[in-house]
């Protein structure tokens, strides 16, 4: 186990050095950098003369080429040093992050946690009223949501209850009152902002988890150990939970380590559409300011929980089955 | 020992429908699922729409006879050099129900069924006894503009018909591309394997691993003036991981195989055994991440769209529309309603398709279906 724990975590370092060097060259390689662009939205009586961008460029290293550049970087984040984020005042990076990373953890999480309370019983439920008429219809309206486009759902919703129905907020987090409200006031608020966002985090993953485990149920109970354990006289429901969901967790363990990277990567288009100031938005705002060190940052930390999460499925996999080992 | 009676036999070998080729089978178990089949209608039907858009809805007759001469100017809708010049100098586009008769009383027209245009507001009197277009909130879906009218005043409805194209084929090309390098690097990882197969698992991980918007979105940002084709190479160049895994997966297993080692002990040379052999039993599992990839390159698309990065202004696409709408959420809800609907339709319909030839293609699903 440990010789394998760390090949893999080697290789891992090794991916993660080449995806860095990748993404470094792509994002160098963009028309503009922060300074031009920054620029670019501000009046002309605050232009940079040529010198002085001469100046800012050696000053922030940006006179370098981008191989060299890249392994500034790189020297630097090994000492713990993520950078500075030009187009926002030279705020480091870290604290950027660190910044967005509870809106969009409101989401996740909450997201997630719905998903299993809700995906178990409606799956187990598609299990045991298998080929019913109440089953079949759940099952097509899941299929059907699995298909629908995340982006879609949110504007369909945006219009039905911001437009027609005017119940909840169009966008952002919070009120612009936020800060008069009480205690109770400020959590109705949020609660409010994050309905929506929630709702469509959640509906897919859940329409795939549910057809996941209903799948994987469906394997299991037509197995001998199922009509042996119904033989002797077990109650249904403890066929179902004991003898059947039990030996589905295998396949559903893994897929927990999978979704790590999506805890903290946001939504993009998402969190545009609801003004979410989550990752996902700074993400892409990072990319349309050419700010270079909080992209990376941010690649960085996606791609080695991306790597990490299936490290830990691959690991998980091993640990709740007995029969896999790592020799 | 017991010996078969050779009328018996015979029996046996008739009791079943002749057993045909792997791609009849799966094409016959594909055609039972209802579901599947419906999706690959609508699939085809929205082909023809893609195809055929400028004589659906335009405001160029699909034929024309104009001083003793036939032209086709809808052909102007697929490339605009193709609407001949003769008809462009005459002044005709925007005018042609009007202009025709005017400078030539022989001429004759046919037009598209519906009369309106995806790239221009159509003015009072253009079409007899058809009222200009409404703009803005007032541009409710009614009888003229069926689906509403954006906030210049353009027909909705003919912007989503020419914007099936951008869909339809964002859909094909991305994926063909993303086909031809993911079956390649698949193939010759599982082909070959040692080293090989580990130099490309490692790019197929790192590919894998970069979020693909940060890719897509610097590939757009290089190549800053973005036609439609470039999308579709960007989107091709980076979704290709799911077919390589698979492809690779398949070649793993049917190198193994009896008919692979004949191949190779009559002399046959690597590609051919590959691309001849290999492939060809390979293909059609390789086919379900290629059909699944196709809704997701028309989520990329419209969602690209919806950022600002899609192909540029002109060009109708369903995304642009729901930008559109998000700005004006609170009064112009036809502008998200039915792109939104038409999105959604589509890659239900791409998915549909994809779980059919999955659930076809499968063996054990097929063994248990019998």
């Amino acid at each position: 186990m440990f010789n394998y724990l760390t090949r893999r975590v080697l290789l891992g370092l090794l991916t993660l050095l080449l995806i860095t060097f990748v993404v470094y060259a792509l994002i160098r390689h963009m028309p503009g950098t922060p300074l031009t662009l920054d620029q670019a939205n501000m009046d002309p009586s605050k232009m940079l003369s040529p010198a002085e961008i001469e100046r800012m460029n050696k000053q922030y290293g940006l006179d370098k080429p981008w191989y060299e550049a890249y392994f500034v970087w790189l020297s630097n984040v090994v000492r713990g040093d993520l950078g500075k984020s030009i187009p926002q005042n030279n705020r480091p990076v870290v604290r950027l992050i660190l910044d967005r990373m509870p809106a969009t953890l409101v989401l996740s999480v909450t997201s997630l946690v719905l998903t299993y309370l809700l995906s178990i019983p409606i799956g187990l439920w598609a299990t045991v009223r298998s080929g019913t008429f109440a089953e079949r219809s759940v099952s097509t309206i899941l299929y059907m949501l699995y298909s629908l486009p995340a982006f879609v759902a949110a504007l369909y919703l945006q219009l039905l209850f911001y437009s027609k129905l005017g119940w909840l907020p169009l966008f952002g987090m919070m009120s612009d009152n936020y800060e008069t409200l009480s205690t109770a006031g400020r959590a109705w608020d949020i609660f409010q902002h994050a309905l929506l966002p929630i709702v469509c985090f959640t509906y897919g993953s859940l329409a795939y988890y549910s057809r996941f485990i209903r799948a994987n149920m469906q394997e299991v109970i037509r197995q001998d150990f199922i009509r042996t354990a119904k033989a002797k006289g077990v109650p249904g429901w403890s066929v179902i939970w004991h003898h059947a969901f039990r030996n589905t967790l295998i396949p559903l363990v893994t897929l927990i380590g999978l979704t790590l990277p999506s805890l903290l990567s946001g939504a993009v288009i998402l969190e545009q559409i609801f003004a979410w100031p989550g990752m996902g938005r700074l993400f892409f705002e990072a990319i349309g300011q050419r700010d270079y060190d909080t992209v990376m940052g941010l690649v960085l930390m996606f791609s080695a929980l991306t790597l990490l999460g299936q490290l830990l499925a691959d690991v998980l996999y091993a640990v709740v089955d007995p029969r896999v080992s790592y020799q | 020992m017991s010996t078969v009676d050779p009328t018996q036999q015979t029996e046996i070998l008739n009791a079943g429908p002749p057993s045909g080729g792997f791609w009849s089978e799966t094409w016959r178990n594909f055609r039972r699922r209802k579901l599947a089949m419906i999706a690959l209608g609508f699939v085809i039907v929205l082909c023809l729409i893609a195809l055929f858009a400028p004589v659906i809805v335009g405001t160029k007759p699909i034929v024309c006879k104009f001083k003793g001469r036939i032209y086709f100017p809808c052909m102007g809708y697929y490339v605009r050099s193709w609407e001949n010049p003769v008809l462009r100098n005459a002044r005709l586009p925007h005018h042609y129900p009007t202009r025709l008769k005017q400078l030539d009383p022989e001429s004759w027209a046919i037009y598209p069924l519906v009369y309106q245009d995806p790239y221009w507001r159509v003015r009072a009197d253009e079409w007899p006894g058809q009222p200009e277009n409404p703009w803005g909130v007032r541009g409710a879906p009614n009888r003229w503009n069926w689906f509403g009218t954006d906030q210049q005043g353009f027909d909705v409805f003919a912007q989503m018909v020419h914007g099936t194209q951008i869909a339809m084929s964002v859909g094909f090309v991305s994926m063909s591309i993303a086909a031809v390098i993911g079956i390649t690097i698949g193939a010759l990882a599982g082909y070959f394997g040692g080293w090989i197969d580990m130099v490309l698992s490692r790019l197929i991980e790192l590919v894998m691993c970069i979020p693909s918007l940060v890719l897509i979105l610097a590939l757009v940002a290089i190549m800053d003036n973005i036609s439609n084709l470039h999308l579709m190479a960007v989107i091709g160049i980076t979704s290709w991981t799911s077919i390589a895994r698979l492809a690779r997966a398949e070649f793993l297993k049917l190198k193994q195989m009896e008919f692979v080692t004949a191949a190779r002990a009559i002399g046959a040379s690597g590609p051919r055994i590959i691309f001849l052999h290999v492939l060809r039993n390979a293909l059609a599992p390789v086919l379900v991440p290629i059909t699944f990839g196709v809704a997701a390159a028309i989520l990329i698309e419209s969602g690209l769209s919806y950022l600002g990065f899609g192909a540029s202004p002109p060009n109708p696409s369903w995304g642009t529309l729901l930008k559109m709408g998000r700005s004006a959420i609170e009064q112009m809800w036809w502008l998200i309603f039915f792109p939104g609907l038409a999105i959604f339709l589509t890659v239900l319909a791409y998915n549909l398709i994809g779980e059919g030839l999955q659930e076809a293609t499968d063996p054990r699903l097929r063994q248990s279906a019998h």
